[in-house]
């Protein structure tokens, strides 16, 4: 009997064993569920909501934001892996795994009498070791578009239809690479925006470079498509707007009020009157050149029909972080009012056009001169099809990113984690004390990424393994060898025999490896030294 | 969310109260696709000419009497996961080509049936989709060379009668023929001569209970049910002023007070407001309008002086009929009451109200060619079945525009799904691997469709489709097979009858429900949450937009 349960009869508690057999089992659990996502063979799972819409993810992130896990230690795993796809964006399954495979590892020493101390102790030794195993494998590439594509395809095979990921790929590092700073190194990546379409095939998938706004012009005399045209972005109501203090009118006659009514109306006409003064000034009449504006705040129906009468497009209700992209991509200067409006604040575009697809209307402002913003223009006949893309890219792009910016990748397709477990094992024979079997333990558990991998291509893993790590890499003497990182090899998930990964052209990323070595000891080493699990706080309050 | 100490090992114990979770081959795929199959055998007897209809009783207790595939499933609000992914792949098609909806859920459930056999033979479902997709690449390069021609000239009603008939056909058996006609004069009386693009919402339908099919016509311009504001009930050569505003006295933005101290005050403010009214309406008659069209309210008194200055007042309660008619009679709406310019005036030959049956229409009749906007009177006994005749004009509007898009065609009545059969089945032989059994099932869940046919239409399938298939190895890739008892054999060359198929229908739905049923198929896991409470359905909307 717990002391707990004396002071409050109703917490609820495990101990001890108990305690370390429901992390064991929820790590184990959860980690069985991922398993078969796991890869570019994995398969898929269906999602349904409580409002019975469907999500189709293989995405190890997705699953675990969306499947409403009560468990504790499962959500704990959850969040610390979760976690790290807010940091690199990818590798969540991986976290989750080896998490489970170290506490199934750890679960079969422990009934054998080991204290957890001690594994986690060899646990650390080993995170020591693994992580100089990355810092020798690291690629040493030409960091240009071909790599970049490379790192994207890697990241959207996982996810996706590896044709469709093909096609993905290259617009994914464009994307990045439009909107990445002079230094070549840091980029606002929230300047890709992602516009969804729900039309044609996956296929059709696009960058536009420019912008894709969801709405379109709002009377049904604009123009529908121009080109040359000069850019108004703004953020000035071109409505009627109450005053702040309570105000009204007094009068006694029509005339009267007709007077007031104008002048009311006068006060917004001048504004638009501005608009097209400058319009006149910068399109001269019959020059092929056009104008747009774009305004955040409203524009009412009688501005609308002046714009309208002059030939210009007008967009009202833009989105904020639209008006920021757009001066971006554009060019020229958001505005907040027109009192000292010229020519330079407006930015450029090549061709501006309206597009309607059933009753939703887009508007697209292309052949920007020089875009610092641009649009992954996502198609796909189905709502869940394209969220699922929409994942797979947001995962892609972040991996580009961050392949930028460690200047290096990683040999993919489970190389690391075959090379760490085979340095860990010779490590092993050094070590004299009671730790060598978390070193032990770590170097087998690692190796469930290649296992999975392989078995949901529907391989043997342990014949591809041994494929693999046969080869000579050591120089026998028990000392750890690398080699050349090029030639690491990895498994071939096609044929389920060894490739040389950096060859291939399958690239992991460094900072999501480390990401990966770090946060799942970290999370095992927490669950390990568990020794009560208790829920004590205010009883409920019904 | 308060967490547990859990009791209970395994996953489900993971999840929220109330989740369902079914994992691997028996719980997931096999369980979706006999949903798949259970929801398409029910619109199994509605494909086709011979298709039967379907009474169906929606959730706000509205009945529908159809054998329109699309209509059937957007009333049922299927839940099944696996089934609501054909049903998007249906909608999908309904969208992008408006017609093909039954075919794409049929022949997505076929696949998945062939699917179901290979599975029970041991392949893993990525093996099946692989060799679906392989099936399908073959198809779509098998396509074009099945083509029956093109239609160039989309403006010659002769050459667009026939695809669009096919199209009825499979609505409207019987009627196919009346209904078609009437589509085709009105899609090629709307389309101008330079422009290319067509626009379905330029035709419109106005359904009108009482005597028959057969009194149905087609008008240039437009058909409201609605009668006029005012008491002029005909203009002849009418010009039309348009306003999106209230047709009142006007009010500022900000609360306006009448400060009035005296008696003569208010009489003359009285007095004042009426002239002001009267000079505006003075000033519309004036620039030579006769009609006005509103989309706001009449007010009793701008009323009084329509009728004094003899104009005609209509009022629309949509705005988009309002700019329809803008459209249709060539006007500019103006957000304001004004003197309208002479160039934002419209022109139509005649606006007049009618009575037909006890519903009185306004009709906006344009001249024979200018008008940009046609509308199809329907007449019919119950409003059921002219809402299936529209649903038919619906799907012979949409082919048309398929026809403006893409004019080529393929051989109708199973014709082009028996050879595209024949092809990719001889095309499995050659195939190494295991995809080729998943290939082979792709080409016999094409041949289920002359399956259907002969099922629905009362005739012996397999005997049909022997002879059919047997046609198609002699070479003749035009046969088809006919519903009607006319011939012996029930085969029918298909291009002698005019039975036509458009090419991107076809294309676009073999795509679809391919990539439907792959989508289904390499689900191994489904997770459910709790079904969420949500409001109670909403009360019933008010009516068709059209209506208006």
């Amino acid at each position: 009997m717990s002391a707990i349960s004396m002071l409050n009869p109703k917490a609820e508690f495990a101990r001890a064993a108990q305690a370390l057999s429901i992390n064991i089992s929820a790590a184990r659990g959860i980690a069985e569920v991922m398993k078969s996502n796991l890869g570019p063979k994995g398969t898929m799972k269906m999602l349904v909501s409580g409002a019975g819409d469907i999500k189709l993810t293989k995405d190890g992130n997705i699953l675990l934001h969306e499947m409403q896990i009560q468990h504790p230690t499962a959500s704990l795993i959850a969040k610390a892996s979760t976690a790290h796809d807010d940091v690199v964006g990818d590798g969540t399954t991986s976290i989750v795994l080896l998490i489970g495979e170290i506490m199934k590892q750890a679960d079969a020493i422990i009934s054998e009498g080991v204290h957890p101390r001690i594994i986690v102790d060899g646990l650390n030794i080993a995170k020591e070791s693994a992580l100089e195993v990355l810092e020798g494998l690291k690629l040493d590439l030409l960091m240009g578009r071909t790599v970049f594509v490379d790192v994207a395809q890697t990241a959207l095979r996982t996810k996706i239809h590896p044709k469709l990921a093909d096609h993905l790929a290259e617009l994914c590092a464009d994307a990045v690479l439009s909107v990445v700073e002079e230094d070549g190194k840091t980029a606002d990546l929230h300047m890709i925006e992602m516009m969804e379409m729900q039309h044609r095939n996956e296929y059709d998938t696009c960058l536009v470079k420019g912008l894709v706004m969801d709405h379109g012009g709002r009377h049904p005399d604009m123009p529908k498509s121009l080109k040359n045209c000069f850019i108004l972005t703004c953020n000035v109501s071109l409505e009627y707007e109450k005053t702040e203090v309570n105000s009204g009118f007094f009068y006694k006659t029509a005339e009267e009020r007709e007077k007031l009514l104008s002048s009311e109306r006068e006060f917004i006409d001048q504004r638009v009157k501005k608009i097209v003064e400058l319009k006149n000034q910068v399109c001269p009449k019959d020059s092929d050149k056009s104008f747009v504006v774009i305004n955040q705040k409203g524009i009412d129906p009688i501005s609308l029909d002046i714009l309208a009468k002059n030939g210009i497009l007008a967009l009202r209700r833009a989105k904020r972080r639209n008006m920021e992209r757009l001066s971006l991509a554009c060019g020229g200067m958001a505005m907040n009012s027109f009192d000292d409006m010229t020519a330079d604040c407006l930015g450029y575009a090549g061709l501006v056009y309206e597009h309607v697809l059933g009753e939703d209307k887009y508007t697209f402002v292309e052949e920007c001169k020089n875009p610092k913003s641009v649009t992954l223009l996502l198609k796909g006949p189905m709502k869940h099809g394209i969220v699922q893309m929409k994942d797979a890219i947001r995962d892609a792009i972040r991996s580009v990113y961050n392949a930028m910016q460690d200047g290096c990748a990683i040999p993919g397709a489970g190389a690391f984690e075959m090379l760490v477990s085979k340095k860990l094992t010779m490590q092993a024979s050094q070590i004299k004390n009671r730790s060598v079997l978390g070193v032990n333990l770590f170097a087998q558990a690692i190796l469930v990424i290649p296992k999975t991998l392989v078995m949901n291509a529907g391989h043997d893993p342990q014949e591809a393994i041994l494929s693999c790590m046969s080869s000579d890499n050591s120089d026998g003497s028990g000392d750890f060898y690398v080699g050349e990182p090029l030639q690491a090899r990895g498994v071939d998930l096609n044929t389920g025999k060894w490739i040389e990964s950096g060859w291939a052209g399958i690239y992991d990323i460094y900072a999501a490896k480390r990401q990966m070595i770090d946060a799942s000891i970290v999370v095992a080493t927490n669950l390990l030294l568990t020794d009560e699990i208790m829920r004590a706080g205010l009883s409920s309050l019904k | 969310m308060a967490l547990h100490v859990p009791k209970a090992a395994g996953f489900a114990s993971m999840l929220k109260e109330g989740s369902r979770h079914f994992s691997g081959l028996e719980e997931a795929v096999n369980r979706n696709i006999n949903a798949c199959k259970e929801f398409a055998e029910s619109l199994r007897s509605a494909y086709g000419p011979c298709g039967m209809n379907k009474m169906i009783i929606n959730h706000i207790e509205k009945l529908f009497v159809t054998n329109d595939a699309g209509t059937i499933m957007h009333e049922l609000d299927v839940e099944h996961p696996a089934a609501k992914i054909m049903v998007l792949a249906s909608q999908m098609q309904e969208q992008e080509v408006g017609d093909g909806t039954n075919f794409v859920i049929l022949f997505a459930a076929a696949l998945l049936e062939g699917a179901d056999d290979l599975l029970k033979m041991g392949l893993t479902p990525s093996q099946i989709s692989d060799g679906f997709e392989i099936a399908l690449e073959k198809a779509m390069a098998i396509l074009p060379s099945l083509s029956l021609g093109e239609i160039k000239d989309f403006r010659d009603e002769k050459q667009v009668y026939n695809a669009i008939r096919t199209s009825v056909m499979s609505k409207q058996l019987g009627n196919e023929d009346l209904i078609a006609k009437l589509v085709t004069k009105a899609c090629v009386a709307v389309i101008p001569d330079k422009q290319t693009t067509f626009n379905v919402d330029n035709i419109r339908v106005c359904k009108i209970l009482g005597s028959s099919i057969h009194a149905s016509e087609v008008m240039q311009g437009l058909v409201f049910k609605r009668n006029v504001e005012t008491a002029i009930i005909k203009k002849s050569n009418a010009k039309i002023a348009v306003f999106t505003c209230p047709l009142d006295i006007t009010q500022t933005e900000t609360k306006g007070t009448v400060l009035i101290k005296t008696a003569k005050e208010l009489m003359n403010f009285s007095q004042g407001e009426e002239a002001m009214l009267e000079n505006q309406i003075k000033a519309i008659a004036d620039s030579g309008a006769s009609v006005v069209i509103t989309g706001g309210k009449i007010g009793d008194m701008a009323l009084h002086f329509l009728n004094k200055y003899n104009l005609m007042a209509i009022r629309l309660l949509s705005k988009f009929d309002l700019r329809r008619v803008c459209k249709s009679v060539n006007a500019t709406a103006s957000p304001k009451v004004e003197k309208p310019i002479p160039e934002d005036l419209g022109y139509a030959d005649e606006v007049y109200v009618d009575e037909l049956g006890d519903t009185s229409i306004v009709v906006i009749k344009v001249g024979t060619t200018e008008s940009k906007i046609a509308t199809i009177v329907l007449r019919g006994a119950t409003d059921n079945y002219l809402d299936d005749i529209e649903r038919a004009i619906n799907d012979g509007v949409n082919t048309y525009k398929g026809i403006t898009k893409d004019g080529k065609l393929l051989p109708g009545a199973g014709a082009t799904e028996i050879e595209l059969a024949r092809q990719i089945e001889s095309y499995g032989e050659t195939l190494p691997g295991l995809e080729q059994y998943s290939v082979k099932k792709f080409a016999s869940a094409l041949e289920s469709f002359i399956k259907i046919f002969a099922d629905n239409s009362g005739k012996k399938s397999n005997e049909v489709l022997a002879r059919i298939i047997a046609a198609h190895h002699a070479g003749q890739k035009n046969i088809g097979f006919d519903i009607s008892d006319d011939s012996k054999d029930s085969l029918i060359d298909v291009e002698a009858a005019g039975i036509v198929d458009l090419y991107n229908g076809k294309e676009w739905a073999i795509q679809y429900a391919t990539k439907a049923a792959v989508t289904i198929l390499i689900v191994d896991q489904i997770i459910m949450a709790k079904r969420a409470g949500g409001p109670a359905p909403r009360p019933a909307k008010g009516g068709d937009q059209d209506d208006d």
